[in-house]
C-alpha cells in the first residue's frame, strides 16, 4: 500500500478521483487504520490529509461557525468557540470514544466516514449543519450533512470530493440544544441511541424544533412532521411525550450488539423525551 | 531489629517499568535470524480441508514457507503432533478438518512481518463443508455432527457426585425450587496478546519463549511432542502482561516450534487482537440447580445438573467439569447432594481457563437461588446464607471435613460495610431504583501441585531465588521476594528473584489457581530450613563450632560464638555461595480419581470469598450501575496489603464486566464480536465510586496462607443479579444482565434473540 502527501488540496483531490476505487483518504486514521487492519478495506494508496493547507481553522464567518475539516474531536470540544455557538456539537465531540481516539478523530473525517453508532453526525443534522466539499475541478459545493450521510458508511461525496470544513449556522437567538448520548455498556462504547434536539424559543414558545436520533438506523433520523405539533406550545410534558413516542414508531431501528431493533424504539422514546426535559424551558418543566 | 517484612506494603521492583513500558515482556523478545509467522484461520465451524494451496503466498518476496498440518502430520520429526495438558486432542495447526471459526489452518512464515501478512490473505484454502453444532446439549444428542472421531459422543467429561439419599429428601421436604441459569462464553482479554519464539540448535535442542502461564507444561507437551528429552526442551517465560488464565495450559507453542522445526531458522508469532479472540475463552454453561428446604430456610438436598460447552478442543477439559462439580454446591451444608457435570465439544473457540476458572458460572447458580429461596420463604438472604454456611467441623458435599473456613466472618465482613440492614440511600429520581445484594463462594484449589524454590545465598550476603513460577502483573517476584526475606530472616534490598527459564529455575506446576503465594510460602519455608542446616554444618566443620545455634538477622550465633552475619561466615569458611532448594509437594485429591463416583478429598485447602454491592436500576433503561462494592477474600496471613487489596479490587472490576456487558457471541458458528469496540469490557468509568476490599486473616501468625487471586469475582456476578433482584423484584438468571435483559424482565418480556 502506497501512502501519499500530497501538498495541496487540489492534489488531494485529483490523486483521489484517479482511482477513486483502490484510493482512501486519510484524516485522523481512528476509523480507516482500523480498516485496514482487519482487512475490511485494501487500497492501493492512502492519501494523507494532514499537511495539506485549508483543512484546518476554527472561525465565526458571515456564514456560521466554520470548522476545518482537520480539527481533532478535542478540540472541537474544547475550543470556547463552539462551546459559545454550538454547545450541543462541544458536548457530542466529548463524548465519542476516549480521549485518545479524540485527539487523532477529526470532525471532518466523522461526517466524511458516515458511520452509524457515532455521535457528532447526529447533532451536525439537529444544527442545519452543512460541509463544504472541495472537488477536483477547483471549486467547492455546500452540502447539508443531512444530505451528505445517505446509508451506512456512505455519503453523497463525489469521487475525488474531500470535505474541507463543517459550517454550523449561527444561532439567531433564543436556541436551545442538546445532545443526549444513551449508552447500554460500557461506559466508552458508542452510543445505543444518541438524541440531538434543538428548540428556537420566543417568549418562552417554540419556534421551531429539531430531533435528529443518531446509532439507530444507517443514517441520522429527522422527522419535522413530528416535531411540528411542538410549535406554538411551551414544549411542556405532553407534547414531549407525543413527540418521543411518535420518533419511537417512526425510526427505522435495526439490531446491533448494543441492542436490538426493539430496544433501541424503546430507548428512542425515552431518550428523545429526556433530551425534550432538558432543552424544555424552565417554566415547562425542562432546564433540568 | 528489622521491621517484620510480612504484612507490610514493600515496593513492587518492576512496577515502575511496568508502568512506564520498559519492562521486557515475551511479545519483546527477539533472536537472530528469526522470521515471523502470520496466520490463516479457518473461515468455516466444522469443514474437510480439502486443500491448501499456497503458490500465489509464496510468490510474495520475502516468504519462506507455508506451514499446514499435514506438512506437520507427515514430517517424522513430528512422532505426536496432537497435544493438551488435559486430553491431547488438538493439533498444532488444523489436519484433514477444521472444527471451528479461527481456527489455525496454515502458518505462513516470512522475513517480515509486513510480507506474511501480504502473503496469508493470498493463501488459498478449499473446503467441504460438514455439518456443524455449536450448542453443547445438541452436540450430546444421538446423531449430532461428531467433532472427533476418537469421541463419537461428543463428551468431554462427565462427572458425578451422590451424597445420601438425595430422592428421599425431596420427596419429604417441606419446600423445593428449580431454576436453570447460563452464562455466556466470555474473553479474559489480557492486554498482552499470544506470543510465542521458538529456536531449535544443531543438535536438535528447543528453545521458547512464551507468553504462558504453565511453563512447566509447555516444556512437557513439547518434549513428547518432538519426542526430545526434557532437558533438551527449554521454557522462558518472561513477564507477562496479563494473563486472566488465558495464557494457561499450552497454546500457540506447538505450532511455532512445530514452524521452526519444518523452516530450519528461529520462528516468531503474534497474535493480533481478533485471533486473541478465538484461542480460548470462558466455559459457557447451562446449570439447573433442584435444591429442597425446610421452613426455617435449612437447606436438606441438592440435585445439580451441569452443562459446559468444551469448544472444538479440551483445553481444560474433561477435567474442568469435575473441577465445576466440585465447586457446585456452593459454601453451605447440604446433607444429600448429587451433581452431573457435563462438557460438550462443539464447534466453537475452545474453553479454558478464565480467572476464577469452573466457579463464576455456578457461583452466579447458586448464589442467585440462594435470594429466590430467601424471597420464597420470606427470609432475610444475610440471615439465610448464615444458617446455612459451613463451618469448621462440617462436611462438604464430597464428605470432606472442612477446617479453616471462615465463610461467617466473610458474609458478616460485606454485610457490615454494605450496611446491609439499613435501606439504599434514596435514588435520584422517580424512574431509578436501589438495592444491595451479597453473594459468598468457595473454590478448591489445584491439589496435588508442586513447587520449588532455589535459593543461593552468596559470600556478598546477597539471597537470589529461583522460581517457575510467572510474574504477570500481580506481584509475584515481589511477593516471593518479601516470602524469602520472611523466611531466611534477611533484609528484603538484598533478595532478588530470577523467573522462569526451564534450564535454570526449578519445577512449579503452573501459576494458576491462586497458590503461588500459598506453595512458594510452604517451598521457601523449607528452603530456609535447609539453608540454616547448611550454615550449620559450615559452622561446625570449618569453624568447630558446636551446640545449637541460633539464626536471626542475617546472623548465626551459639551461646559462646556470634552473632556472626551469613556473608562473614561464608568468608570464614572460603564458601562463595550456597545453594538449597526448598519443595512443597501438596497431596491428597484422590478424591476425584473416578470422574463417576467424586468422593474424598478434593483441595488442600479452599478458597473463600465474597462481596456486596449497592446498584441503581433505571427502570426506563434497564441499565445497572454499580455504586457500591465491597469485597473479602480470607487470607490467612497477608504478605503485602496494597497487592491483595489489588487483586480484590480488580477481581470485582472484572466480575463487573461479565456480570454487566461480556458475552463472547456466537452466530452461524462465528464469533461476531472479536474486538475490544464489540466486546466490552469495564472502562475506568464503569468503576463504582466506593469500590473497596479486605483480606480477613487470622489471629494465628503461623496461619496458612491463602492465595487471593480470584476470590470477589465469581461473587460479584450473583452480589449484582441479587441487588438488581432487590431493587426491582425483577430475576435475571442469564448472565450479562445487560439493559435489554434487564428492562425485558421488568416489562415481563422476553429478551430478544441476541439481547
Amino acid at each position: 500500500m502506497q501512502i501519499l502527501r500530497p501538498s495541496s488540496l487540489l492534489e488531494a483531490c485529483h490523486l483521489l478521483e484517479s482511482d477513486p476505487w483502490d484510493t482512501r483518504p486519510l484524516a485522523g486514521g481512528t476509523a480507516l487504520v482500523l480498516m485496514l487492519r482487519q482487512g475490511l478495506v485494501a487500497p492501493r494508496a492512502v492519501v494523507r490529509l494532514d499537511g495539506v493547507d485549508g483543512l484546518d481553522g476554527l472561525e465565526v464567518t458571515p456564514h456560521g461557525l466554520r470548522i476545518g475539516a482537520l480539527t481533532t474531536l478535542t478540540d472541537v470540544a474544547a475550543s470556547p468557540v463552539v462551546q459559545a455557538h454550538a454547545p450541543s456539537l462541544a458536548y457530542a465531540c466529548s463524548r465519542v470514544g476516549n480521549l485518545r481516539v479524540r485527539n487523532a478523530a477529526t470532525l471532518g473525517g466523522n461526517v466524511a466516514e458516515a458511520d452509524y453508532a457515532s455521535d457528532p453526525p447526529s447533532v451536525l443534522v439537529s444544527l442545519d449543519a452543512w460541509c463544504q466539499v472541495a472537488g477536483p475541478s477547483g471549486g467547492t459545493r455546500d452540502v447539508p450533512v443531512r444530505e451528505l450521510i445517505t446509508g451506512f458508511l456512505t455519503t453523497t461525496l463525489e469521487p475525488g470530493e474531500v470535505v474541507q470544513a463543517v459550517v454550523v449556522p449561527l444561532d439567531p437567538g433564543g436556541r436551545r440544544a442538546t445532545y443526549e448520548k444513551y449508552i447500554s455498556r460500557s461506559s466508552e462504547d458508542r452510543p445505543c441511541v444518541g438524541v440531538a434536539a434543538s428548540v428556537q424559543l420566543r417568549d418562552g414558545a417554540v419556534r421551531g424544533l429539531t430531533v435528529v436520533v443518531g446509532a439507530v438506523a444507517g443514517t441520522p433520523q429527522r422527522f419535522d412532521d413530528l416535531t411540528a405539533q411542538a410549535v406554538g406550545t411551551t414544549l411542556g410534558p405532553s407534547v414531549r411525550r407525543s413527540v418521543a413516542s411518535a420518533y419511537a414508531s417512526a425510526v427505522d431501528a435495526m439490531d446491533d450488539a448494543r441492542g436490538s431493533a426493539w430496544y433501541r424504539q424503546q430507548m428512542t422514546e425515552v431518550v428523545v423525551r429526556r433530551a425534550l426535559e432538558r432543552i424544555a424551558p424552565v417554566a415547562a418543566g425542562g432546564g433540568a | 531489629m528489622r521491621r517484620p517484612v510480612l504484612g507490610a506494603d514493600q515496593p513492587m521492583p518492576d512496577a515502575v517499568d511496568r508502568v512506564v513500558g520498559t519492562i521486557r515482556f515475551a511479545v519483546d523478545h527477539a533472536v537472530p535470524g528469526m522470521l515471523h509467522g502470520r496466520l490463516v484461520s479457518s473461515q468455516s465451524p466444522h469443514a474437510r480441508i480439502v486443500s491448501v494451496d499456497a503458490t500465489e503466498a509464496l510468490a510474495v518476496p520475502g516468504v519462506r514457507a507455508v506451514v499446514t498440518g499435514a506438512d506437520i502430520a507427515r514430517d517424522p520429526r513430528v512422532p505426536h503432533p496432537l497435544f493438551g495438558v488435559s486430553r491431547p486432542d488438538q493439533p498444532p495447526l488444523a489436519t484433514d478438518k477444521v472444527r471451528y471459526v479461527g481456527e489455525p489452518v496454515a502458518l505462513v512464515v516470512a522475513e517480515t512481518e509486513r510480507a506474511a501478512r501480504a502473503a496469508a490473505v493470498l493463501v488459498d484454502v478449499e473446503y467441504e463443508d460438514l455439518p456443524y453444532v455449536t450448542d453443547p446439549a445438541e452436540a450430546l444428542r444421538p446423531g449430532a455432527p461428531v467433532l472427533h472421531d476418537q469421541w463419537p459422543d461428543n463428551a468431554c467429561g462427565d462427572w458425578r457426585l451422590q451424597r445420601g439419599d438425595v430422592d428421599a429428601v425431596f420427596r419429604q421436604a417441606e419446600h423445593v425450587v428449580e431454576h436453570v441459569y447460563h452464562s455466556p462464553a466470555a474473553s479474559q482479554v489480557p492486554l498482552e496478546p499470544f506470543v510465542a519464539v521458538a529456536e531449535w540448535d544443531d543438535a536438535g535442542s528447543l528453545e521458547v519463549w512464551s507468553s504462558t502461564q504453565w511453563p512447566s507444561a509447555v516444556q512437557r507437551v513439547l518434549a513428547h511432542m518432538f519426542d526430545r528429552p526434557l532437558d533438551q526442551v527449554r521454557v522462558h517465560a518472561p513477564p507477562l502482561g496479563g494473563g486472566y488464565g488465558a495464557k494457561g495450559q499450552v497454546k500457540i507453542e506447538p505450532m511455532v516450534a512445530c514452524a521452526a522445526l519444518l523452516v530450519g531458522q528461529p520462528v516468531r508469532l503474534e497474535l493480533d487482537r481478533v485471533e486473541v479472540f478465538h484461542v480460548v475463552c470462558k466455559h459457557e454453561a447451562t446449570m439447573r440447580l433442584r435444591t429442597a428446604v425446610d421452613g426455617e430456610g435449612r437447606l436438606l438436598a441438592r440435585d445439580i445438573d451441569l452443562l459446559y460447552n468444551a469448544g472444538a478442543y479440551g483445553i481444560t477439559d474433561p477435567g474442568a467439569a469435575g473441577n465445576a462439580l466440585v465447586r457446585a454446591n456452593g459454601p453451605y451444608r447440604v446433607p444429600a447432594v448429587r451433581i452431573r457435570s457435563r462438557a460438550a465439544y462443539t464447534s466453537t473457540v475452545p474453553s479454558g481457563s478464565y480467572r476464577g476458572a469452573m466457579t463464576n458460572q455456578v457461583s452466579f447458580a447458586y448464589e442467585s437461588q440462594l435470594d429466590e429461596i430467601a424471597a420464597l420463604l420470606g427470609k432475610d438472604p444475610y440471615e439465610l446464607r448464615r444458617l446455612n454456611l459451613l463451618v469448621d467441623g462440617d462436611t462438604y458435599a464430597t464428605g470432606e471435613t472442612m477446617h479453616d473456613v471462615h465463610f461467617i466472618e466473610l458474609v458478616d465482613e460485606v454485610a457490615s460495610v454494605i450496611d446491609w440492614h439499613a435501606p439504599p440511600e434514596p435514588p435520584p429520581s422517580a424512574t431509578t431504583v436501589r438495592g444491595k445484594g451479597l453473594a459468598v463462594i468457595l473454590k478448591s484449589t489445584p491439589t496435588p501441585s508442586r513447587t520449588e524454590c532455589r535459593v543461593e545465598l552468596h559470600a556478598d550476603g546477597s539471597v537470589v531465588v529461583f522460581t517457575s513460577s510467572v510474574e504477570m502483573g500481580q506481584g509475584a517476584f515481589a511477593t516471593i521476594a518479601q516470602l524469602a526475606a520472611h523466611h531466611l530472616d534477611v533484609d528484603l534490598s538484598r533478595v532478588s528473584v530470577v523467573g522462569p527459564d526451564t534450564a535454570r529455575t526449578p519445577f512449579d506446576t503452573m501459576t494458576a489457581g491462586s497458590r503461588t503465594t500459598f506453595s512458594n510460602d510452604h517451598a521457601l519455608h523449607e528452603a530456609a530450613a535447609h539453608l540454616r542446616e547448611h550454615l550449620d554444618g559450615l559452622a561446625r566443620e570449618l569453624l568447630g563450632w558446636s551446640g545449637p545455634t541460633q539464626h536471626g538477622d542475617g546472623c548465626v550465633s551459639t551461646s559462646d560464638e556470634g552473632p556472626v552475619p551469613y556473608e562473614l561466615l561464608l568468608a570464614k569458611a572460603g564458601v562463595d555461595v550456597v545453594d538449597v532448594t526448598g519443595v512443597f509437594q501438596s497431596v491428597g485429591g484422590e478424591g476425584m480419581k473416578d470422574p463417576s463416583d467424586v468422593h474424598g478429598h478434593t483441595s488442600v485447602h479452599w478458597h473463600q470469598g465474597a462481596v456486596a454491592v449497592e446498584v441503581e436500576v433505571d427502570l426506563e433503561t434497564g441499565k445497572v450501575e454499580v455504586l457500591r462494592c465491597h469485597g473479602a477474600s480470607w487470607a490467612g496471613r497477608v504478605v503485602n496489603p496494597a497487592r491483595v487489596r489489588q487483586q480484590n479490587d480488580g477481581c470485582m472490576i472484572m466480575g463487573i464486566g461479565t456480570a454487566l456487558y461480556e458475552d463472547l457471541q456466537v452466530v452461524d458458528g462465528q464469533v461476531v464480536n472479536p474486538n475490544m469496540s464489540d466486546y466490552m469490557i469495564p472502562s475506568v468509568l464503569d468503576v463504582p465510586q466506593a469500590l473497596t476490599s479486605r483480606a480477613l486473616v487470622s489471629d494465628d501468625p503461623a496461619a496458612e496462607l491463602h492465595g487471593v487471586g480470584e476470590m470477589t469475582i465469581p461473587a460479584t456476578a450473583p452480589a449484582i443479579a441479587n441487588a438488581v433482584f432487590r431493587a426491582t423484584a425483577v430475576r435475571v438468571r442469564d448472565l450479562p444482565l445487560t439493559a435489554e435483559r434487564v428492562l425485558s424482565a421488568v416489562r415481563g418480556r422476553e429478551p430478544q434473540e441476541g439481547a
